[in-house]
Order: C-alpha cells, then sequence, then structure tokens
C-alpha cells in the first residue's frame, strides 16, 4: 500500500514539476508587482539588482506609493472606470439580453442575417474596428465624453450569444402559456424569461464589465483629456512619466488588477462559461 | 470624489451634437481641402512604401511564431490539467490567474520585469550564470518579448476553452481504448485530437485574429522600435492616425488586415476540413 502510493508520486513527479513552471511563469511577475507596490522604490530595485527572494516580500511595508498616487489624481481614474464599466454593463444587460431573447424565441425577417453579423462582431477583436469607430464618434460630436466610452461597448456580441443559447432552452411550452393567458412579449421576457436566466445574468454582467474595465485601445483614442482617462490608459502613462517611480505604478498596477481578480475569483464557473461557450457551440 | 463635470456626462444631448457637427464639416469642407475619389490610389502608395511593407513583414513573423506557440502550449497546459484531483485543481486556479489581467497592465509589469538594468528577469537570469539581456532595448529581442507578454496573458484564456472541449469527450472512449492495448500517446493522436478539431478549429481562428491585431504591449513598451521590429500593421495604422494625421492610409492599412486576415481564415478553414 504504502510503496505504492510512492510510486504514484515518483509517476507524477514530472507532471508536477512541469505544472510548478507554468504556475510559477504565471505568479511570480504579479507577487512581485504586489510587493514591490509596498515598499520604497529604493528598496523595490536593490532587491532585484542584488536578487534576493525578498524581492517577493512586501518589506519593508509602506503605503507611500498609494498616498502618493491618490495625490497625483489617480483616484479620479478609478472613478471614471467604475462609472463607465458600471453603466455598460447596466445597459448592456438590457440590450443584449432583448436582442439574445430575439434571436432565441421570436420569429422575423432577415434572423439569420443578423445573427450571422453578431456572431461576426465577436470574432472580430474590438482593435480592428476601433480607428474607423474613431470617425464615426467624431461626426457624432461624442469623442472626449463619456458616451464616446459607454456607447461602443454596450452590444457585445458574445453577450447576446450567451444570452441567446440560454433562452434557447427554456421550453417553448412555458412561453405559450402565458402567451395563450394574455401576455404580451415584454411581460413574457420581464416576468418569465429573465427570473429564470440568473447564471447568464451572472456571466453576462460579469463578462461586460471586465470587457470595459481592461479595454485599451478605443479609450485611448476616443478620450484625449487628462479628466476622462480610465484606469488602464492613466497606468500606460504613469509608466512613461514616472519611469523611475516603481512603487507608485505598481500601486497602480495593483488597484487595476485587484478588481477584476475580485469579481471573477469567486465567480470563476460564471466568467469561464462565458469564455469557453464561443469555443463550443455552433 | 469629485463629480465628472456634466460637459463630458451629459453635455448637449446626442442627436443634437450629431447635427451640430455635421454642420461643422460641411462649413469646413467648403472652407478648406474635400474628400475626393481616388480609386486604388491609396493602395497603390503602400505597396512602395518601406515603412508598410516592414510593418506587414513584421505581422507575419510575429504570427508565424506566437500563433503555434501559444495554442500547443495551451493544449499540453489544457492536457496536464484535465483531471478533477484536488491538487490539479489548485493549479488550475493558480496557473488561470493571468486571465484577469488586462493586457495593458501585463505589459507595464513584463516592461519593468525586462528592464536590462534592474530587471527581474536578467537577475533571475544571472542566477544560472546567464550574462544581462538587452531584451526591449534590442531590435532583435524586442519582438519575443511580445510574444512573451502576449503568451503569457493568453495562455490561460486558451488553455480554459481547451479544457472545456476536453471534459466533453467521453470518458468511455478511452476505457475501450486502453482495453484495447492502446497508450496514452495513441489515444491522444487517435481519440482526443479527431473529436478536439473543432475547438481546435476555433481556437486557431480566434487566436490568430487576436495576435493579428496585437497593439497593446507594442504601445505600451516600445512604440514600435527599437528600429521598428515591432512595428506590427496595427501600430502603424495608429501612428498614421493619430501621430501623423494621415486617417485615410491609417484606414488603408486597417483594410489589409482585415483583408490578410480574412485570407488566413479561410485557408484555415479549408485545411482543416480537407484533413477531415
Amino acid at each position: 500500500m504504502f510503496s505504492r502510493r510512492v510510486k504514484g508520486v515518483i509517476r507524477k513527479a514530472p507532471l508536477y514539476g512541469v505544472l510548478t513552471l507554468f504556475t510559477l511563469f504565471s505568479l511570480l511577475p504579479l507577487i512581485w508587482a504586489f510587493s514591490s507596490s509596498f515598499k520604497p522604490t529604493e528598496r523595490a530595485m536593490a532587491d532585484v539588482t542584488s536578487f534576493s527572494l525578498k524581492a517577493f516580500l512586501p518589506v519593508p511595508f509602506t503605503l507611500r506609493a498609494y498616498s502618493a498616487l491618490f495625490k497625483a489624481g489617480f483616484g479620479r481614474s478609478i472613478w471614471v472606470t467604475f462609472i463607465v464599466s458600471l453603466s455598460t454593463m447596466a445597459l448592456g444587460i438590457i440590450v443584449c439580453s432583448l436582442a439574445g431573447f430575439a434571436f432565441a424565441k421570436i420569429h422575423f425577417p432577415f434572423k439569420n442575417a443578423l445573427f450571422i453579423l453578431v456572431l461576426i462582431s465577436f470574432l472580430i477583436p474590438f482593435e480592428a474596428i476601433a480607428i474607423p469607430l474613431y470617425l464615426v464618434a467624431e461626426r457624432l460630436g461624442i469623442l472626449n465624453t463619456l458616451y464616446a466610452l459607454v456607447l461602443p461597448g454596450i452590444a457585445n456580441g458574445l453577450v447576446i450569444f450567451l444570452f441567446r443559447q440560454f433562452f434557447m432552452g427554456i421550453p417553448n411550452e412555458l412561453l405559450e402559456a402565458a402567451f395563450v393567458d394574455g401576455a404580451s412579449w415584454i411581460k413574457i421576457y420581464s416576468k418569465i424569461v429573465m427570473p429564470l436566466s440568473k447564471p447568464a445574468l451572472v456571466s453576462g454582467s460579469l463578462f461586460l464589465f471586465v470587457f470595459q474595465w481592461e479595454a485599451f485601445m478605443w479609450p485611448l483614442i476616443a478620450v484625449h483629456e487628462r479628466d476622462l482617462r480610465v484606469i488602464q490608459v492613466a497606468l500606460a502613462y504613469l509608466r512613461t512619466q514616472y519611469f523611475v517611480a516603481w512603487d507608485q505604478v505598481f500601486a497602480g498596477v495593483v488597484i487595476s488588477a485587484i478588481v477584476p481578480l475580485v469579481l471573477i475569483f469567486p465567480l470563476q464557473s460564471y466568467y469561464i462559461r462565458a469564455i469557453t461557450l464561443t469555443g463550443l457551440k455552433e | 470624489m469629485e463629480p465628472i463635470p456634466r460637459k463630458h456626462w451629459i453635455g448637449t444631448p446626442l442627436c443634437l451634437r450629431g447635427w451640430q457637427r455635421n454642420i461643422e464639416s460641411k462649413k469646413r469642407k467648403y472652407n478648406g481641402a474635400r474628400e475626393i475619389f481616388v480609386g486604388l490610389q491609396n493602395y497603390i502608395s503602400l505597396v512602395n512604401d518601406a515603412i508598410f511593407l516592414n510593418s506587414l513583414k513584421v505581422t507575419l513573423v510575429l504570427n508565424l511564431f506566437i500563433n503555434p506557440i501559444q495554442i500547443a502550449m495551451a493544449l499540453l497546459l489544457a492536457l496536464l490539467l484535465n483531471s478533477n484531483t484536488l491538487s490539479i485543481r489548485v493549479f488550475r486556479t493558480l496557473i488561470m490567474i493571468p486571465i484577469g489581467i488586462s493586457l495593458a497592465i501585463a505589459s507595464v509589469i513584463w516592461g519593468f520585469a525586462l528592464n536590462p538594468h534592474a530587471g527581474l528577469v536578467n537577475s533571475m537570469l544571472s542566477l544560472f550564470g546567464i550574462p544581462h539581456q538587452p531584451f526591449l532595448t534590442s531590435s532583435t529581442q524586442a519582438l519575443w518579448c511580445v510574444i512573451l507578454i502576449a503568451t503569457w496573458k493568453g495562455l490561460a484564456y486558451w488553455m480554459v476553452i481547451f479544457l472545456a472541449g476536453l471534459q466533453e469527450i467521453p470518458e468511455q472512449l478511452y476505457e475501450a481504448a486502453i482495453i484495447d492495448g492502446a497508450n496514452s500517446w495513441q489515444c491522444f493522436w487517435g481519440i482526443t485530437l479527431p473529436l478536439l478539431k473543432r475547438v481546435l478549429l476555433f481556437v486557431l481562428v480566434a487566436d490568430t485574429t487576436a495576435n493579428f491585431l496585437l497593439f497593446v504591449p507594442i504601445f505600451v513598451l516600445t512604440r514600435g522600435g527599437p528600429q521598428m521590429s515591432t512595428n506590427v500593421l496595427m501600430h502603424e495604422s495608429y501612428s498614421r492616425a493619430f501621430v501623423y494625421s494621415d486617417m485615410n492610409s491609417a484606414l488603408t492599412i486597417v483594410t489589409v488586415i482585415l483583408v490578410i486576415l480574412l485570407s488566413i481564415i479561410g485557408i484555415q478553414f479549408k485545411l482543416l476540413k480537407a484533413s477531415e
């Protein structure tokens, strides 16, 4: 019995070895950034140049970088990013679930052609349309406003698809029964379909929020004013401005990474559902 | 927290803004230069444009390496993590953490880690007696650093999709094959790969599109340099549009990117169909 267990461990040693290497590759940069944000820059640099494991520990601990960052106005970027992400999420859920409902349950002309457009829209990354979209936003006169940041993110092909797939699973008999009782489409959507769709709602909201929180190229070109810089863009500028003030840049990194991680971590399975759905379903 | 100024949020209502703008742009057209139809002129001038040709080359080279590397590594990782024991679940959770880190943040962190003088990577390499490398400041290594950063962020993402595909393959198939005396290598080629074909095709297409439009690490870290060695098409079109204010040329490049992309995707579909 004992020797069999030992054999099992030995046989699995290469597997665990490779996985440990992958884990270190994934985590060491993050642990290093996290620890460095809590110490004075000189110490962070010294721990790296004469390398010791202290590079991965937040000692001596100080919050100086964080207070300096907020004094420099970084709080504003956090605020803007929250507003943009939350309003995209709220509006996006309404628009995408309604669209998903129509694609799943209602017959209308050109349904298939429109659905193919939705599929294409999430197969082609946002970067591809960023420059043409800039011209549209310019014509609309919404450059340098929150409109420009929020509006293009609302109708998200992947979230529409996610809702459609979920709604397809709701039996038609349920809706027909409500029809017979004289309920309207909007009533069926809001009173029957949506209350049954909490998992899709969580996946969709999470995806929309994280998508906006992490957006980079569009916020970079749609907004020039410092007042409206989202976190991701503010960090890229911070890096070029304070190339020496490591600790502050790392503090910014920690703040902007922590929000999606805190949301995704407990809701992992919902987020993964949104990612994997695209690869598995027709 | 101070509120966001009204002009950014509501300002003039949306429809009015558009109307105002149209009047302004009409006025501008009568005063200054007018847009005229030039046929294929924009494309013809690109053919003789050394900067464009270089960034076309850089984009193709990048994709030639990054896509196979990412897909092979993600598939390997998914195969290793395809079991539900406690230890594997812990590894899976830890390895998946970069999914939650944006590419911009990943670029900022790796930018510091790859600093040639006081970077984490160089000091860890020196533990193994490897001399300091120039990384992002060298025209031969910078593109590889971009590949490293994009792979760090993308690996777990594609792994998750492969993993979901692997878990849809029925366990009984493997059991039957093992009874017939197949080893794990034969199981992989005979069962896993054929049944994973659709997922593989999706990852191939989605990964190629993502990397063809790769922009963030290049903008954050190298701005196309050193010596244009990381100047991918997306970055070139960005700088034409917003640094040199040559919108027409930028849009021409975007169109070229999309045409190349669609043809690559078409070829990939054909190849995978043919091998069926």
